[in-house]
């Protein structure tokens, strides 16, 4: 009986001398130019539709590809041109006039001109149920001559520049080159560095280089493969066997070990991303101030940051994070204090305290944490705590449609100005019931609204911290902690930096042998 | 003839198990909470865009009208449009199918190779040292959960001996080949047990029958004897329990698929469940129905032309 085994073993020989060990991630020549970069990642794009989409997954995909008039700075707090020259605003701040940048071409040959900007934002600002909310200032947009665009506001608008940066407002050729839309999003067309190459549902999605981008010698990399690795150390292990080189955002309980790897670099990089307590306003008691409050206080930001992020973040004090303009480090948030949260509670319609329920997603570890620790805290307070664990497309439901009592969910920024935040968090005729509150103070929304309309620096930053304040002091949410975004790569990956609104620029990227 | 007969009829029964199944799929899935239009235009919908999209993917329709509406695809020969990838299931299942097929195959392949010896060498040696530590091996194999083995596996052959990809199923039938040793060793390390202690039994017993001391009689050689006479006549049984067990892993690939990024079926189930894609869920379920309906279809024909005193009736 030692033949088949021997067979056996002679067969598995062969098979891993015919294995090339999966290496897909093809290395660049000596000089770092050329190679396929792959990067893992839990998840699959949605649609390459930029003016609907809100998945991070398609995001990062199609940012490769389209390109808007501004973009954001690496710091993630202003914004500079990208296909726009130069703009210049009227004396009224009413019109807006852009020059656009020369010689760009859109990767099927034809020149982009203002005709394919107008009909990109037209198009942006007139869907129902995506980004069209950004545009809601936008009166007109004109192109009076090829290399020029007009745009006209209802009202002076201060955040148009970090809002025209947004990917949604990206310049698409005009009537989508002559395909449907439907047809042209399956195959997009754009002035990007990376063209499209092909996506196979759930698997992966593919990306070449253009060569015809106009800022001439990049991108550096032949091709992007992004592949779906739904399992957390499956994409780790990718990294460490050379099957990938970049995985996006792999556990912070993982970042310590990752560090130690050979081959392998773990950054954390600044964020905009935030985490809070939800608190329905139309549930009792969570309409009473004091109960928001002794919740607030009774929060143990510090046991959050070491349980959940492995000491990688830090407690949030406003529910604007340090990367975006005119966060004010000052705000007084409501931090740990439980001889506060007791004195909130004792003030509150409940003073001996009351039973409720955390509406959590199955499956999901930090809702799973957060709603231990805060049952563990607020039991201090007499406030029972009953985890209500359903599946994560229906809490998400029950939160939209405002079914819950208590619950945790999270923001990260997409454009370099507070507004979009702002305005969704406060103001509940925004869209989101300020953040599925109700959350309501007419102070508030009227400071909102006024900073939509300052242009100096020096007075906006007084409306929003009196806005950081203000929304602290109503407790609307229970601000948990700022978390950095995780990358863990190859060492031969250089130049990858991830923005604090979380996009990557892979233009700049080599890969080393 | 007659086994091609027995095969149409054995195929023309599957289908009211068929519809049995998308009828309780269909209305299992519904019965779940969430909202797929609100899963895939997320955070920041309106409840108009929401609306739209029911309106578009049917939804606005009652339970039943749905369900009629999935049958009459089907009887065209489609599975419908994905909600989320915006895609023919049929396709996409298509594309899925062949990662989940190699594995299935691999697994039974490499089960068996590794099996049989050992179930001969223990029941060839009874009672000795090596028949004990053969028979101990279930026990160790029983209690090791299928996705720490497969992490094993990854980390030893992967990473340390680098000899076979760490994951992924690669574009070439050999890239498919060396990409699928190790996923099918860990569903094959999960079958061992059940098979080594089912063939080592039945040979065990044949090994005392009659016909196998005649043979011996008759001076033909050991090898002979096992291999002509007794592992064919044991294996009529083991058989039954390799079927029932692959059968069963059909369901259970997906923890593989996931520890080793294998683009197959289970993923594509999972994925589609947490997205509420009705029509992915009900195409998936269809076809790992199918499978496993033919695996023991298969069962049955390698039994009787093993056992000719079977009746393929």
């Amino acid at each position: 009986m030692r033949k088949p085994l021997a067979v056996l073993a002679a067969a598995a020989l062969l098979l891993s001398a015919c294995s090339d060990n999966g290496s897909s991630g093809t290395p660049g020549s000596t000089d770092g130019t050329g190679g396929n970069l792959t990067i893992v990642r839990a998840g699959d794009s949605v649609s390459m539709d930029n003016t609907m989409v809100f998945s991070n997954a398609s995001i990062w995909v199609f940012q490769q590809m389209y390109e808007s008039l501004y973009e954001v700075t690496p710091d993630g707090k202003g914004v500079q041109p990208l296909l726009a020259e130069s703009s210049s605003v009227s004396k009224d701040k009413l019109t807006w006039t852009f020059k656009l940048k020369q010689g760009v071409t859109f990767s099927n040959g034809q020149p982009m001109t203002s005709a394919d900007v107008k009909f990109s934002l037209d198009a942006a600002r007139s869907v129902k149920g995506g980004w069209e909310f950004l545009d809601v200032a936008i009166k007109t947009v004109t192109a009076p001559d090829p290399a020029t665009v007009v745009i006209k506001t209802k009202y002076p608008w201060a955040p148009l520049l970090a809002d025209l940066a947004n990917f949604s407002n990206a310049v698409l050729p005009k009537d989508y080159a002559g395909k449907s839309k439907e047809a042209f999003y399956k195959a997009p067309v754009a002035t990007g560095p990376f063209v499209w190459d092909h996506w196979t549902k759930g698997s992966e999605i593919q990306l070449k280089k253009n060569p015809t981008y106009w800022d001439a010698g990049k991108p550096a990399l032949d091709s992007v493969t992004w592949k779906v690795v739904p399992d957390d150390n499956a994409r780790n292990v990718q990294i460490q066997g050379g099957q990938a080189q970049v995985n996006e955002n792999p556990p912070f309980s993982s970042v310590e070990q990752l560090k130690g790897q050979p081959g392998v670099g773990v950054t954390l990089f600044p964020s905009t991303k935030t985490d809070y307590i939800l608190m329905n306003q139309n549930e009792k008691p969570y309409d009473d101030v004091h109960v928001r409050r002794a919740i607030s206080y009774a929060i143990d930001r510090e046991a959050m940051v070491k349980t959940l992020l492995f000491g990688n973040g830090t407690p949030a004090n406003s529910f604007l994070m340090p990367n975006v303009p005119f966060y004010d480090p000052a705000t007084p948030g409501l931090s740990y204090d439980m001889a506060k949260a007791k004195e909130e509670l004792a003030k509150s319609s409940v003073p001996g305290g009351f039973e409720t329920t955390f509406l959590a997603s199955s499956g999901d570890t930090t809702d799973a944490a957060i709603a231990q620790i805060l049952q563990s805290s607020l039991k201090e307070l007499g406030i029972t705590v009953k985890i209500q664990n359903v599946d994560p497309s229906a809490a998400h439901d029950l939160q939209s449609e405002q079914k819950y009592q208590i619950s945790h969910s999270y923001w990260t920024m997409d454009i370099a100005d507070p507004d979009e935040l702002v305005t969704f968090a406060v103001d509940p005729t925004a869209g989101s019931k300020s953040f599925y509150t109700s959350y309501k103070n007419d102070k508030v929304i009227a400071d909102t609204k006024k900073a939509e309309q300052t242009f100096d620096d020096a007075g906006r930053q007084q409306l929003y911290s009196a806005i950081q304040k203000q929304a602290a002091d109503d407790a609307f949410l229970g601000f948990l902690y700022y978390s950095p975004f995780s990358y863990s790569y190859s060492t031969k990956v250089q130049g990858f930096q991830v923005y604090p609104t979380g996009n990557y620029h892979l233009e700049d990227v080599k890969l080393g042998s | 003839m007659r086994h091609l007969i027995y095969v149409a009829r054995r195929l023309v029964a599957l289908v009211p198990v068929l519809l049995g199944i998308t009828v309780i799929v269909f209305f299992m899935i519904h019965l779940v909470p969430g909202d797929p239009a609100r899963t895939l235009l997320g955070v920041r919908a309106t409840d108009e865009s929401v609306a739209a999209l029911h309106v578009a993917f049917g939804l606005d329709q009652p339970v039943w009208r749905q369900y009629l509406d999935f049958l009459v695809r089907l009887l065209h020969g489609s599975l419908g449009r994905s909600f989320f990838y915006d895609a023919n299931v049929t396709e996409l299942v298509a594309g899925r199918l062949p990662a989940t097929l190699w594995l299935l195959v691999a697994a039974t392949v490499l089960s068996l190779a590794i099996s049989v010896p050992l179930a001969v060498l223990a029941a060839t040696r009874r009672g000795s040292a090596v028949d004990q530590a053969i028979r101990a091996l279930p026990l160790i194999g029983l209690g090791m959960p299928a996705f720490w083995v497969g992490i094993m596996l990854v980390l030893l052959f992967g990473l340390k001996v680098r000899a076979f990809p760490v994951a992924g199923f690669g574009t070439t039938p050999v890239q498919h080949l060396s990409s699928i040793v190790l996923p099918g060793l860990t569903v094959a390390l999960a079958l061992t047990p059940i098979l080594i202690r089912s063939l080592r039994t039945s040979m065990i017993a044949v090994l005392d029958s009659d016909y196998v001391v005649t043979a011996r009689a008759k001076g033909l050689s050991h090898r002979r004897v096992i291999t002509g006479h007794t592992l064919r006549n044991a294996a009529v049984s083991s058989i039954t329990v390799l079927g029932v067990n692959i059968a069963y892993l059909v369901g259970s690939t997906l923890v593989v698929e996931r520890v080793f990024a294998l683009p197959g079926m289970g993923t594509l189930m999972l994925e589609s469940i947490f997205n509420r894609d009705f029509p992915v869920v009900q195409g998936v379920t269809l076809v790992f129905a199918i499978m496993v309906v033919v695996i023991n279809l298969l069962t049955d024909i390698a039994h009787g032309l093993l056992d000719p005193r079977v009746e393929l009736a």
